[in-house]
């Protein structure tokens, strides 16, 4: 208990207790004006807005990832269920520097892109969301998996047997049920992918007011003394993973009253 | 309806559970599929409502070949042994759910649906719990809700897959007067599955005793007690 | 009929089962879910490898062998030696705490100790500094007195466990919530102390999600980047770790040098999937019902 207590102390709170008392210091005035300054409130919004996009596809993507996982039967299943954790388990300098060599205009991916629809990947908002599709990949898949594995298949033949096609049947029937372990995926992914740093920084080509994600720019002020202008940023996306956490504990609670205790 | 079973047989990869069985329901009766777990009793009622597709074999409904009909166009009123209610909408919406989900041309009014909800409310003699949900129903409840679903959609016949075996003993003897009751006034043609003879004797119009995916006999409670045809029959009935 | 089997009119191919879609969209799904991994995830992936052997294996493993690369290699093996038993020992004190005793403010806690995976690294690196940088008050004094935290081993250190606080904490909660307290009760009725009940009990019980957990932070740990990269001043051959130098030759246009570097950390990245996954087949049932990281 002790042990605990302390180590929450020193490791957690204490760092994150600085921040905040430090930006109560300089007031909510002078922060506000950070904020509001152009190359700072357009990094946040672009790490906000790539966060949003990314986040949205993978709830597509990650439900139609689990589904598969769970329901079907293929060759090479188990392998594919495995590699889904690749982005928990490779290092995000790693995972940057991979996915710039592949989306670079003179890349493996990047140079058909470019010869064929004269689309450039890397160094432009799209390589941000590529990359930040592949950081938060895992959550929406990872939150929603167990839950369908828990679906009674007896509903889904009850709705059947009454009449709803299958189109009708995911929709009115298992949506429903996979919502919660949905929205709880999807505000895990974004919350990783809004503070998103190593992976983004090689694939991103950091223009300021354009390719410029919130993170880095803490960098820059920091590199450059500009305390004031650091504390300011992450207090700002502080706030969104506060919100973030709120939502999620939430979504669970409402849930949990929805769906009863059986 | 009559439903005609003419040498229906299901295997699931190696394992047979079902060997070529004929059977011939007539319209409304009040049917038991009798026999211990494993005998096919349960294959047989869901090649009816049209879940499982039959190794070989047909299945006719008043003389016409249903057994590639889909689940969804062939009307069975089917009550799932958990009884498979829909957890997230309220007892109303789960009873409405059928004639919602009929194609627009066939689906009737909201105030139509309305009113044939509350009538089958009536009916299983629940009509104020339209607004809770499953979660907050005794188990007895929820049977009878997921009846009124089944009935919802105007079947052409009503499947029940051990429809008491969730419930406990009192429960149980007071809601097999409820579906005798429902079977009575709708005059459905009717079959339940279980393991219990008591049951399957005291509520059903023919009883059919199954062992090891075949028919050991069908005849009425009254003829299968004084004169089972084969030694599991006999073992069966007075175990 | 000329088979001695009976058969409907009506073909089987025509028949819909209930729980499944149809095989064009069971096709497609499938189809569609190998696509967009092989793009997103396995390319990536081989091409690290491919870039690290671009000039050769023998170039690739010279690259490795050099000072600063073998100093990194040590300073990342250090800093994953010190932050994940750490937090292994913090994972089970908390969940300890957390599952064997009722008192308020329990749900807060868990909210605290998931704090650090929706806070991004850049700002746990920003809070580090603020808290033992130079300037501070903190940071003044043990600048002072020789024992600098930040742009040295021990800010790296905490930047760290910051980030992968929570990992074996998560996994050992739900386990140890599932199996209640009645046996150490049990083992303590029996004239158990508390730290033998411990070990005899409670640690046989969650050793498994222990060491699921502490492989995933071991994962994290060995490769945090963005945390890092604020504290520790990137010094080559002193404070740059693995994943700081991978940046610094990328950079320097040193490519086989920078992806021999990050295909040694992606082998451990595959050693720790497959590890993984061997613990989540053989012990799944006494893993965490549901994951969540």
């Amino acid at each position: 208990m002790g042990v605990m207590i302390t180590m929450l102390s020193l490791v957690v709170i204490l760092p994150i207790g600085t921040l905040i008392l430090r930006g109560a210091q300089i007031g909510f005035a002078d922060l506000w004006a950070v904020i509001g300054r152009e190359r700072t409130f357009n990094a946040l919004a672009l790490s906000f807005r790539a966060a949003l996009i990314a986040a949205v596809f993978n709830l597509f993507f990650g439900l139609a990832l689990a589904w598969v996982l769970v329901r079907y039967r293929f060759p090479g299943k188990r392998i594919l269920d495995a590699s889904v954790d690749l982005p928990f388990a490779l290092p995000t300098a790693v995972a940057g520097i991979a996915l710039t060599t592949i989306y670079a205009p003179n890349g493996a991916f990047g140079a058909p892109m470019m010869d064929w629809f004269g689309l450039k990947i890397a160094y432009t908002e799209l390589g941000i969301w590529i990359a930040l599709i592949f950081v938060g990949l895992p959550f929406v898949v990872r939150t929603v998996q167990p839950v369908i594995e828990e679906i009674d298949r007896e509903v889904e033949e009850a709705s059947a047997t009454l009449g709803a096609s299958r189109a009708r049947t995911f929709q009115k029937v298992i949506l429903p049920m996979l919502m919660p372990a949905l929205l709880t995926g999807f505000a895990l992914a974004l919350a990783r992918s809004v503070g998103e740093y190593g992976s983004v920084i090689f694939i991103a080509g950091n223009l300021p007011n354009l390719t410029e994600i919130a993170p880095l720019l803490i960098v820059i002020r920091l590199e450059e003394f500009d305390y004031d202008g650091a504390i300011a940023i992450a207090l700002a996306m502080l706030a969104i993973s506060f919100v973030m956490l709120l939502v999620i504990n939430l979504i669970q609670v409402w849930s949990r009253r929805r769906m009863g205790a059986a | 309806m009559q439903i005609e079973i003419d040498e229906i047989a299901k295997e699931f990869g190696t394992a047979t559970a079902l060997q070529a069985v004929s059977l011939s329901i007539p319209s409304g009766a009040l049917i038991a599929l009798l026999g211990p777990s494993g005998s096919g009793k349960t294959t047989l009622l869901r090649i009816l409502g049209g879940l499982e597709y039959p190794t070989s074999g047909r299945v006719l409904f008043d003389g016409e070949d249903a057994t590639g009909l889909s689940v969804q166009n062939r009307r069975a009123g089917f009550v799932f042994q958990h009884y498979a209610l829909f957890r997230h909408m309220t007892v109303f919406e789960n009873i409405a759910y059928g004639l919602r989900s009929r194609p627009r041309p066939s689906r009737p009014t909201n105030a139509e649906i309305e009113r044939r909800v509350n009538r089958l409310l009536e009916l299983i003699q629940l009509p104020a719990i339209g607004k809770r949900y499953p979660s907050q129903l005794s188990g007895g409840q929820r049977q009878r809700v997921a009846l009124a679903r089944a009935l919802a959609i105007e079947p052409r016949m009503l499947l029940l897959d051990e429809p008491f075996g969730a419930l406990d003993a009192r429960v149980r003897k007071e809601l097999r007067q409820g579906l005798r009751d429902i079977h009575d006034t709708t005059g459905l043609t009717t079959v339940f599955v279980t393991h219990d003879q008591d049951e399957a004797m005291e509520l059903a119009d023919l009883v059919v005793v199954m062992s090891m995916g075949r028919i050991e006999q069908v005849g009425k409670p009254a003829d299968i007690r004084a004169k089972p045809k084969t030694q599991f029959v006999r073992e069966f009935i007075s175990a | 009929m000329t088979t001695t089997l009976k058969t409907s009119g009506l073909r089987p191919q025509n028949f819909k089962s209930a729980t499944q879609e149809p095989v064009w969209l069971r096709y497609t799904l499938i189809a569609v879910v190998l696509l967009v991994l092989s793009v997103l995830l396995y390319a990536p992936l081989i091409a690290v490898f491919v870039e690290a052997l671009d000039d050769g294996i023998i170039m690739a493993i010279e690259s490795l062998g050099n000072r600063d690369a073998q100093e990194a290699i040590k300073l990342t093996l250090i800093i994953a030696a010190i932050a994940v038993p750490a937090n292994a020992l913090f994972g089970i004190a908390a969940a300890w705490a957390i599952t064997k005793f009722d008192w308020r403010g329990k749900a807060f806690l868990i909210t605290l100790i998931d704090l650090p995976f929706s806070v991004s690294p850049v700002v746990a690196g920003l809070c580090l500094i603020l808290l033992f940088g130079a300037n501070s008050m903190v940071g003044g004094w043990l600048v002072a007195n020789g024992y600098p935290i930040i742009f040295a081993v021990p800010g790296i250190v905490l930047a760290t466990m910051f980030i992968t606080f929570p990992f074996v904490a998560r996994e050992l909660i739900p386990v140890m919530t599932e199996q209640g307290r009645s046996e150490e009760e049990a083992a303590l009725t029996l004239g158990a102390s508390g730290w033998r009940a411990f070990f005899t009990v409670t640690l046989p019980n969650i050793r498994w999600a222990l060491l699921y957990g502490v492989l995933l932070c071991n994962a994290r740990a060995m490769g945090e980047f963005g945390a890092v990269a604020v504290v520790s001043g990137k010094i080559r051959g002193q404070t740059a770790t693995m994943p700081i130098m991978i940046e610094m030759l990328y950079n320097e246009y040193m490519s086989v040098a920078a992806f021999s570097m990050a295909a040694l950390l992606a082998v451990l990245a595959l050693v720790t999937l497959m590890l993984k996954s061997a613990l989540e087949w053989r012990y799944a049932d006494q893993l965490a019902a549901s994951h969540r990281h």
